[in-house]
């Protein structure tokens, strides 16, 4: 347990160190920011939205840069040779870029809150944020790791973007008719904006949630067993 | 004494690869001794090093560690073992104390790495990020790190490559030292003259194959002319002869050079690990 708070107490300090902790922070003024120009109705729709864009899209590319500035350093390879688990190793990744999440997240809820003065229930939106950044960062390592660099990790990003996010995105605006949900829920993202969605607006469709939260645990699972872990101990491996 | 590593026919090949990098290698590492592992690059050095240090699963053979099975060890492994990477493995933006701390803090058994540091010069530099480091210095805190948890067992990887020669003798010191304390080295190097000077036994690897085990001492005769080389002054000009070896104490010639000439120099005819190394791999030094 304490080499497991080492790492992410060395995880968190070397993001910090990289200023991607400040980035975080940054992201989340500008929330601040669009918070204070819509009005209180339109608040209600964006909040999920930029939940949902933080959980995902950026902690999959805050997940590909942290990597690869590892990368970088070598320091893969002298982290594999302590004594710990890659699984503390990889899980300790995870955590330390949920905080990040955390942090922006945490300023979009007290930015409408204080603004205008929406709340929701905040221990169900940690649960659904936990689910949504988890399986994010494992899809964030996915690519990461299938990538030879961050600009080919990066045009994976938007290939996943345009498959996978544009079309919730699109089923928001009503460009897409609401009866192809079903179909859109197999898209990680969907699935995760539909969380947010129910706990911001307080209408819950519970075969929606559960299906969702099912989804999302099973897809975080499988892409670490599969995927990641095997990956990641063979890319360290070649230092 | 006991066996730190047994390796019984010890084979890899890594995905995708036609061939296998190493084939079927049998060697064994002695507690207390520096055992090194040489060759070109490319032939499976650092593919055994990673297999030994359990970066690498999925090879046939059989490796003991002080008499227990390699693949049956857990991360404890680690607590006993040092690794001294060739490349940096530091975070470049952190400077060199907190990397230490850092790594330090994982380990059950610590050493005082102050003291380290002092007589590796890197504590003055020690609030320095390692960004901001030579390649010399970052090899040298690459040691300490490597010591930091007092290994049973150390590997190091072209340790002095890219220090001063200065620095490269403190080292070379601290592992002489770190050796008749009772530990264990494994040593990979193209630096012959490390090998020459720490080495109790080496082994070269060629092409994913080993050839005999031997002392330098023992390779330097195996390889060398049995014969002396004489250099001497002859009217005012530099001249030399040479004579076998064997029965020289008898060798009334060679006795008469020495007494009615001026000598210069007198040499045996031991070759270099440097002539060896490329004898032996069929390689030329970097």
């Amino acid at each position: 347990m304490t080499n497991m708070l080492r790492l992410i107490g060395g995880e968190l300090k070397r993001l910090a160190s990289y200023k991607l902790l400040a980035r975080s922070l940054a992201t989340g003024i500008v929330w601040v920011l669009v918070f204070l120009l819509i009005s209180k109705e339109d608040a209600r729709d964006v909040a999920p939205m930029l939940m949902f864009v933080d959980a995902s899209i950026v902690l999959m590319l805050l997940v590909g840069a942290s990597f690869y500035l590892e990368q970088q350093e070598h320091t893969i390879k002298s982290m594999m040779v302590l004594p710990v688990s890659v699984g503390q190793i990889l899980l300790s990744k995870i955590i330390s870029s949920l905080v990040l999440t955390l942090v922006t997240v945490a300023i979009t809820c007290a930015s409408v809150y204080f603004i205008h003065e929406i709340s929701f229930k905040y221990v169900l939106l940690l649960l659904f944020l936990i689910l949504a950044a988890v399986t994010h960062a494992a899809l964030g390592f996915t690519l990461a790791l299938f990538g030879k660099s961050f600009g080919s990790m990066l045009i994976m990003v938007i290939v996943y973007v345009v498959i996978f996010t544009m079309p919730s995105v699109l089923l928001a605006v009503n460009v897409i008719d609401a009866q192809y949900e079903w179909m859109a829920m197999i898209s990680p993202s969907h699935a995760a904006r539909s969380l947010f969605t129910s706990v911001v607006s307080g209408e819950y469709e519970w075969e929606k949630i559960l299906f969702s939260c099912m989804y999302l645990s099973f897809l975080a699972m499988a892409l670490m067993k599969f995927v990641v872990y095997p990956r990641f101990k063979s890319r360290a491996a070649k230092g | 004494m006991s066996h730190a590593f047994s390796v019984q026919n010890l084979s890899y090949r890594y995905p995708k690869a036609k061939r296998d990098t190493l084939r079927e290698i049998t060697f064994s590492v002695e507690e207390g001794e520096i055992f090194g592992f040489l060759g070109p690059s490319g032939v499976g050095k650092s593919t055994t090093q990673k297999v030994l240090i359990k970066l690498l699963e999925g090879y046939s053979g059989e490796i003991r560690y002080f008499g227990r099975n390699l693949q049956s060890m857990g991360k404890s492994y680690y607590e006993e073992v040092g690794v001294g990477f060739e490349m940096p493995i530091h975070f470049s933006r952190m400077t060199a104390l907190e990397n230490l701390k850092y790594f330090s803090g994982f380990y059950k058994n610590r050493i005082n790495f102050q003291e380290l540091m002092e007589r590796v010069g890197l504590w003055e530099h020690k609030d320095v990020q390692v960004g901001n480091y030579s390649k010399g210095m970052k090899a040298r805190l690459n040691f300490v790190r490597a010591m930091l948890n007092n290994p049973r067992v150390l590997f190091l990887d072209e340790p002095t490559a890219g220090i001063d020669p200065r620095n490269a003798r403190t080292l070379k010191d601290i592992i002489s030292e770190y050796r008749a304390q009772g530990g264990t080295v494994f040593l990979t190097t193209h630096l012959m003259s490390d090998v020459d000077e720490l080495c109790d036994r080496v082994v070269f690897v060629v092409d994913g194959n080993l050839t005999d085990i031997s002392t330098p001492r023992d390779l330097r005769i195996a390889y060398g002319k049995r014969e002396v080389k004489v250099e001497y002054r002859e009217d005012d000009a530099l001249a030399s002869a040479v004579f076998p070896l064997a029965g020289i104490g008898d060798n009334e010639e060679f006795h008469t050079l020495l007494r009615s000439k001026d000598i210069e120099t007198i040499h045996s005819g031991e070759t270099s690990m440097e002539d060896i190394f490329i004898k032996v791999t069929g390689a030329q030094l970097p």
